[in-house]
């Protein structure tokens, strides 16, 4: 992975990524101002899993990816103050495939992160609380935990 | 210490293949090997010496250089590979889990060798079928290969060199991690062995894992340990119980193999780490501000009061000013208060008892802080005599004994008992300031114990305190002298003996101190008399029936009269002492 294998790696992604993805996800590399394509970073959106609280939301989701990708993980952000328990303050997901002490391999995929986080969503990890919001009413207050879900979900509706 | 890395090269020969251990050729047993006389009248203590370093050293550790070290691991390897028949690498891996040990290997693999191969990624067989194309995408960068340029672990998941070598590479730099290395595939668990590694990475990569193999057969394995002393590349491993932990390596760096501080007998380990603790502790410093401050009446900082009137201002921004006697408002004070260097209001107050219960707190703090200081200091100012004598001991082997060879035309295996008079310094030194630990920790009231506990102290000091003089100052003229001199070979003797004679009140120190000063019970009233009477007459207790701790006793199943004059244990035909040539009363 010497020098300048991210972006060959990404350009890959890329491909496969438009010859198939699952429905409702959308993954594609920043378009500058000039109309420049910056393959480091990604927008994607991530939609909420049907006949869960988070169906109807399609959360945006910023991949950040270092020249050292694929051997670190990228670094993904929902926008900041996302209401998750797994979720940090700053947005970024804490997620044990993306630690690159623990879970992550080079060979995971962009499509396998979307999916693993959009997994996240409604499947949280107690044992791993990244803010105090989101950890203490999943634990305490699951009735108002459901109702913050959802009207988030209604914060994010579908773009098109 | 710089001079322990030249020191090694002494010891290194005759250390390693030395089946007695350390402690004999630390102690050498030829200390009057010179000295015919000498030699037949030694004769049986020689022998009480050898048993008594037998049964303490025997073979308690083995010192391994890199080279012993790695042809272990490689014989350890090649065991479990043969007997498991699997490949080297994978052995590596499982000797590796299993801290090294061949035979929880061979244990936990004959119980349920495939729950050991699931559960370290040793697979059989392919995972994955990969298609007979004539070209592979790799699964980390995607690009399409031919089939020659991919490489799989035993899974099959097909990934380039390049992609290989960088994933290695990462993980090797992340650290020992590397050593448990599993193939880049999210969903797989085989193992990649050093096999893989050797054929996809850089040589500095290869030395780098090599180096975490090894570094691992130490630090994993319970018997091993590397030696603590900086820059020194040695390691231990201990096969004796748990009675006698002093490691010495062949750095000449002395440890205790349980809690890896420098060796410390006779004190115990736990001692050891309390005092550490109390020397680093802010508890100290605590203690010191307790004893010779006043916190601000306002603020509460700490204020210590070095000169000057009671009339205190804080400094900004509290900038209260008040009586450092009564700690009241300044504003209440002045000439009717008694003036500016005294305070009625205090003393009234104090006569009332008011200030009772802090002025005593901070008594006892006083107390307690010098009371440690007394400790600390006398250890501290062995630990620097050690030091220096290491220094000393080592310019002795570098420059001195070459000098003084030439100049007394005596070869310089004669000369050994001068540097052998040096090591007992420096090891005297080490257990002397050890003592003062055990002196802090030595409850106050046990009076009888603490009298005959300094009793020992003092006596092995004086004697060490001689034999330091000897070795450092007698021995100047015979290197500054033109050519061999006569008083040299009494300067032999003399250096020799007194080297036997300082050993031995050390060896009693530490026993005693070994055995919880249990001595006491017994012989407290006779211990309590011979302390008075001072240094000189040591012997007293040697030859009276109630005996001043164990080196009379030692002394007496030997056969031996110990001098009143100068200490020198002399056989029994002797009628005069060998040292000082005073009549045997």
């Amino acid at each position: 992975m010497s020098g300048g294998i991210a972006r060959g790696r990404l350009a890959e992604e890329r491909k496969a990524w438009r010859k198939n993805h699952p429905h409702g996800f959308v993954a594609k590399p920043e378009t500058g101002p000039d109309g420049a394509i910056d393959l480091m970073i990604w927008q994607c959106i991530i939609p909420g899993k049907s006949s869960t609280d988070w169906e109807g939301g399609y959360f945006p989701l910023t991949l950040h990816f270092s020249e050292d990708y694929p051997s670190k993980p990228p670094k993904c952000k929902f926008p900041q103050g996302f209401f998750h328990p797994n979720v940090y303050p700053s947005g970024t997901v804490c997620l044990s495939i993306l630690n690159e002490d623990s879970g992550w391999r080079p060979a995971i995929t962009v499509k396998q992160i979307l999916v693993g986080i959009q997994d996240l969503l409604d499947q949280p990890n107690p044992a791993d609380p990244a803010q105090t919001d989101g950890y203490q009413l999943f634990i305490q207050e699951p009735a108002e935990y459901k109702r913050r879900v959802r009207q988030q979900a209604k914060q994010y509706p579908p773009v098109l | 210490m710089d001079s322990e890395d030249d020191m090694h090269d002494a010891n290194d020969v005759e250390s390693m293949d030395d089946d007695e251990g350390f402690y004999s050729d630390e102690m050498g047993m030829d200390y009057y090997g010179s000295d015919d006389d000498v030699d037949v009248d030694f004769g049986e203590d020689n022998e009480g010496i050898k048993r008594i370093e037998a049964s303490r050293a025997e073979n308690n550790f083995i010192i391994l250089k890199e080279s012993d070290i790695k042809q272990r691991q490689e014989e350890d390897i090649t065991s479990v590979s043969t007997v498991l028949s699997i490949s080297r690498a994978a052995s590596s891996i499982l000797l590796r889990y299993y801290n090294w040990s061949v035979s929880e290997v061979h244990e936990a693999w004959f119980a349920d060798e495939d729950k050991v191969r699931k559960t370290f990624g040793l697979l059989k067989k392919p995972v994955i079928q990969l298609p007979s194309s004539r070209e592979l995408t790799c699964g980390i960068c995607f690009e399409a290969f031919h089939r020659g340029s991919i490489r799989s672990a035993a899974c099959g998941h097909p990934f380039c060199c390049a992609c290989w070598e960088g994933y290695i590479r990462t993980s090797i730099s992340d650290g020992p991690g590397c050593l448990i290395l599993r193939c880049p595939d999210p969903s797989c668990g085989a193992a990649v062995g050093q096999d893989m590694i050797t054929m996809l990475v850089s040589d500095e990569d290869n030395r780098k894992y090599s180096q975490y193999l090894l570094r691992s057969y130490i630090e994993d394995n319970k018997k091993t340990k590397w030696c603590p002393a900086p820059g020194c590349e040695y390691a231990v491993n201990f096969v004796g119980d748990d009675e006698n932990y002093d490691v010495s390596c062949l750095c000449s760096y002395g440890f205790c193999w349980n809690c890896t501080e420098e060796a410390h007998r006779p004190v115990d380990c736990s001692t050891v780490s309390k005092w550490i603790m109390k020397n680093s502790a802010e508890s100290e410093n605590m203690n010191w501000i307790l004893a010779n401050s006043k916190p601000c009446p306002k603020c509460k900082r700490p204020i210590e009061k070095n000169q000057g009137c009671m009339h205190m201002t804080c400094t900004p921004p509290c900038k209260f000013e008040f009586c450092w006697l009564c700690l009241g408002a300044w504003s209440d004070h002045g000439e009717r208060t008694g003036g500016f260097y005294a305070c009625n209001r205090y003393e009234a107050a104090k006569q009332e008892g008011v200030y009772d219960e802090t002025e005593r707190r901070r008594e006892m703090a006083k107390n307690s802080l010098e009371r440690y200081t007394h400790y600390y200091e006398r250890w501290a100012s062995n630990q620097l005599s050690r030091q220096k004598a290491l220094a000393d001991l080592h310019q002795m082997r570098t420059v001195h004994m070459e000098k003084l060879s030439d100049i007394q035309r005596e070869p310089e295996s004669q000369l050994k008992f001068i540097t052998d008079a040096w090591q007992q310094i420096v090891e005297c030194r080490r257990v002397l300031k050890w003592t003062y630990a055990y002196g802090y920790y030595l409850p106050e009231q046990e009076h009888a114990k603490r009298q005959f506990f300094e009793y020992l102290q003092g006596e092995a000091e004086s004697g060490l305190e001689r034999l330091h003089q000897c070795a450092e100052k007698e021995l100047q003229q015979f290197l500054s002298a033109d050519g061999p001199s006569k008083e040299f070979i009494d300067f032999h003797t003399k250096l020799a003996g007194l080297t036997g004679v300082t050993k031995n009140y050390f060896e009693n120190l530490v026993s005693a101190l070994e055995n919880g000063l249990s001595d006491v019970d017994s012989q407290a009233a006779c211990s309590g008399s011979s302390s008075k009477n001072g240094g000189s007459s040591k012997a007293k207790g040697g030859k009276g029936k109630g005996r001043a701790g164990g080196s009379s006793k030692n002394i007496d199943s030997a056969g031996m009269w110990t001098c009143e004059y100068c200490t020198y244990a002399n056989s029994k035909q002797s009628t005069t002492c060998h040292m000082c040539h005073h009549q045997r009363r």
